[in-house]
């Protein structure tokens, strides 16, 4: 419980969470601040008149959706840094998650990091697509990462470290990445076959001796099975690469 | 003897907002501080206060101390400060004693306002006196103060709004906290300093305490273990927990001694941190030209602090015959600011800690 450990509940969670409608129309701020606390620069901070008047400066913040217009001007200026921007709209399959990040260094734009949940949990790749970091802001920068869309409403903080690094490659023959491995485990592809057919890993010089056993611990982890579980792929000649001539020649004996 | 209309003692955000409000009723001020800097303990408060607007929300703790002395900049003419000074006595004819540089003064003002602050509560657990083993202001101190990293891995004991900032401050500073701590069963600071903190994966652990510190010349590892609903230690929960710094942040109590020593009216108030004094809507002592604001008065909050002193400067010059122009919408507005910021369940605790002591 929240009161225990700091995380919220799913309720808690759910009493704050922008309708899919709504999310998926562009940005949005969602507040997570679930406690009665003398503070109110969120809703004077809003020029939107989108945070309901506070009567009493212990009310907790309320959001209009509707009028909210994702400016972000509450986020920089909340003390409890819970609020967070996100944009549903951002493309077809990612969500755009903005979050308060008091820490240094920055990220870097364009580079990935590990999306962490609420109990700082790693989740998934996420890649740092803008830092706001203006005067207005009092050295509390806004960093913007793109999420897969599913995870819009886990993903609240990050480690700079990319776990998940789509620096490290799975299959070094054909150049598949970790984080490409999990875009298309993401995207469905469920079996090492699949993966080979629509990334080519394994079919390099090496012929899968790398990268077939990543691939496979990383498919489990990812559909929750055992390893021992696991479909294996199929197996054909050659077990090397080899010229194209070597085999046109024939057997001398054909 | 040195002479004044009314001496402030501490320059914490309490001393500091009286002697504004004083300053510009028209008294001359003289406020004295023991560290070489005025702010008191928002010179460590790197993050962004809470409250509204009228107590500075959102800026930062450090800033607020410079606005503060940027205010009390306009009534040069009015104020005198002494830093590196301590107050080390008050005597029953009103007169104070203050350690300057190793000089003794004596001084003489027409009424004093006491805005020490606070000390912090210690905890009492086998080896407490190892090296590593620090309050949570002395971190404070040696990271913003002095840019010193107090070490690598610090558990952090109280999950109060102190131990959950000190130990986000330390993240930020490049130190891993492994986890915080606390006896009770629900974490006291608010909710959204705690979730900000899970979040980066640091565990909270309510219903926890120490059992025993181990070391050699200096901290290496800790055993804690779970409390029951008696707060009684649960055989057999016990870990270990590897960490070369523990952080206690389990409390404040009003720091009274002054108050003590020149004859206030005391009285032991859990709800407010320890011992302290009685006090009227003014914020006078059962002593006439006595007095209180911030912390020393209850341990509370720098907005309440502030709004506290504003009051307090405010009726000490009122009492000299200094009456701001303005002096009922003044007073006025503070009680009301006040009000606010206690009116919810976080004030609930000290409106009850104050009607013990509030005549
Ligand atoms: C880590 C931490 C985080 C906090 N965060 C917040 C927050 O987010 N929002 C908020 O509103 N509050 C916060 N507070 C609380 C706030 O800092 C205090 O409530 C506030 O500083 C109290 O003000 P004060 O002036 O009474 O005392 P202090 O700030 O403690 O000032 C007292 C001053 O008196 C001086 N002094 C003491 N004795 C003597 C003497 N004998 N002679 C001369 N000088 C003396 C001291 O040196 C000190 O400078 C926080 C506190 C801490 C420790
Ligand atoms: S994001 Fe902008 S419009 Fe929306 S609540 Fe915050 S300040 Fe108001
Ligand atoms: S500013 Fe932040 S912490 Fe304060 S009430 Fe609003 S959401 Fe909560």
């Amino acid at each position: 419980m929240l009161q225990n450990t700091g995380i919220p509940t799913k309720e808690d969670i759910a009493g704050v969470t922008p309708s899919l409608e709504r999310r998926s129309k562009g940005p949005v701020a969602v507040i997570e601040c679930y406690q009665k606390i003398p503070c109110n620069p969120c809703y004077t901070s809003c020029k939107f008149g989108a945070i309901k008047e506070f009567k009493d400066i212990n009310d907790r913040p309320e959001v209009d959706f509707d009028k909210c217009t994702g400016c972000g001007q509450c986020v920089v200026n909340c003390p409890g840094l819970s609020i967070f921007i996100i944009d549903e709209s951002y493309s077809d399959k990612e969500a755009l998650v903005k979050i308060p990040y008091e820490f240094l260094p920055l990220p870097g734009e364009g580079s990935f990091v590990t999306a962490l949940n609420r109990e700082g949990e790693p989740v998934c790749r996420a890649k740092v697509v803008k830092i706001q970091n203006a005067k207005y802001q009092d050295r509390t920068p806004v960093v913007s990462l793109t999420v897969p869309k599913e995870y819009s409403m886990e993903v609240r903080f990050f480690n700079i470290e990319d776990y998940f690094s789509d620096n490290t490659y799975v299959c070094r023959c054909e150049e598949l990445t970790m984080g490409e491995l999990r875009d298309l485990i993401r995207m469905g592809y469920r079996s090492v076959d699949e993966i080979k057919r629509i990334s080519r890993a394994g079919m390099g010089p090496c012929q899968g001796r790398t990268c077939r056993q990543l691939i496979m611990q990383e498919l489990a982890k990812a559909t929750n099975q055992d390893m021992k579980d696991m479909p294996m792929t199929t197996f054909r000649p050659p077990v090397k690469t080899i010229k194209l001539g070597a085999l046109l020649g024939g057997d001398k004996d054909e | 003897m040195k002479m004044t209309e009314i001496a402030i003692v501490g320059g914490g955000p309490a001393g500091l907002s009286a002697a504004v409000s004083a300053a510009a009723s028209g008294a001359r001020v003289t406020l004295i501080e023991r560290d070489d800097h005025l702010g008191g303990q928002l010179k460590k408060q790197t993050h962004m206060f809470f409250g509204s607007k009228k107590q500075y929300a959102s800026t930062r703790g450090v800033d607020i101390a410079d606005i503060l002395q940027e205010q009390l900049a306009k009534y040069k003419d009015r104020v005198e400060i002494m830093t590196d000074a301590t107050v080390i006595g008050i005597y029953e004819d009103g007169i104070l004693t203050i350690e300057q540089n190793n000089k003794y003064i004596k001084m003489q003002p027409q009424r004093i306002v006491v805005a020490t602050g606070a000390s912090e509560k210690f905890l009492t657990f086998p080896n407490n006196d190892m090296p590593g083993i620090y309050g949570a202001g002395a971190v404070q101190t040696l990271m913003n103060v002095y840019g010193v990293k107090p070490g690598n891995n610090v558990l952090m004991v109280g999950a109060g709004n102190i131990g959950l900032i000190v130990s986000y401050q330390l993240m930020q500073a490049g130190v891993t906290v492994k986890a915080i701590i606390d006896a009770a069963p629900r974490i006291g600071g608010y909710l959204v300093h705690a979730s900000k903190i899970r979040r980066m994966g640091i565990p909270i652990l309510t219903s926890h305490t120490v059992k025993y510190a181990h070391g050699k010349d200096s901290l290496e590892k800790v055993t804690i273990c779970k409390l029951d609903e008696k707060f009684q230690p649960i055989p057999g929960t016990e870990q270990d927990i590897e960490a070369d710094v523990m952080c206690i942040s389990v409390g404040l109590s009003p720091l009274a001694e002054l108050l003590w020593q020149i004859g206030c009216k005391m009285t032991f108030v859990p709800e407010l941190g320890g011992h302290v004094p009685l006090r009227n809507g003014e914020m006078e002592t059962s002593l006439k030209g006595i007095y209180i604001a911030g912390d020393v008065a209850g341990i509370e909050e720098a907005s309440s602090a502030m709004v506290e002193g504003r009051l307090a400067g405010l009726c000490a010059a009122k009492g000299l015959g200094y009456e701001a122009e303005n002096y009922e919408d003044l007073r006025k507005d503070c009680l009301e600011q006040l009000n606010s910021l206690r009116s919810g369940p976080v004030g609930e605790k000290i409106l009850k800690g104050l009607s013990k002591v509030t005549a």
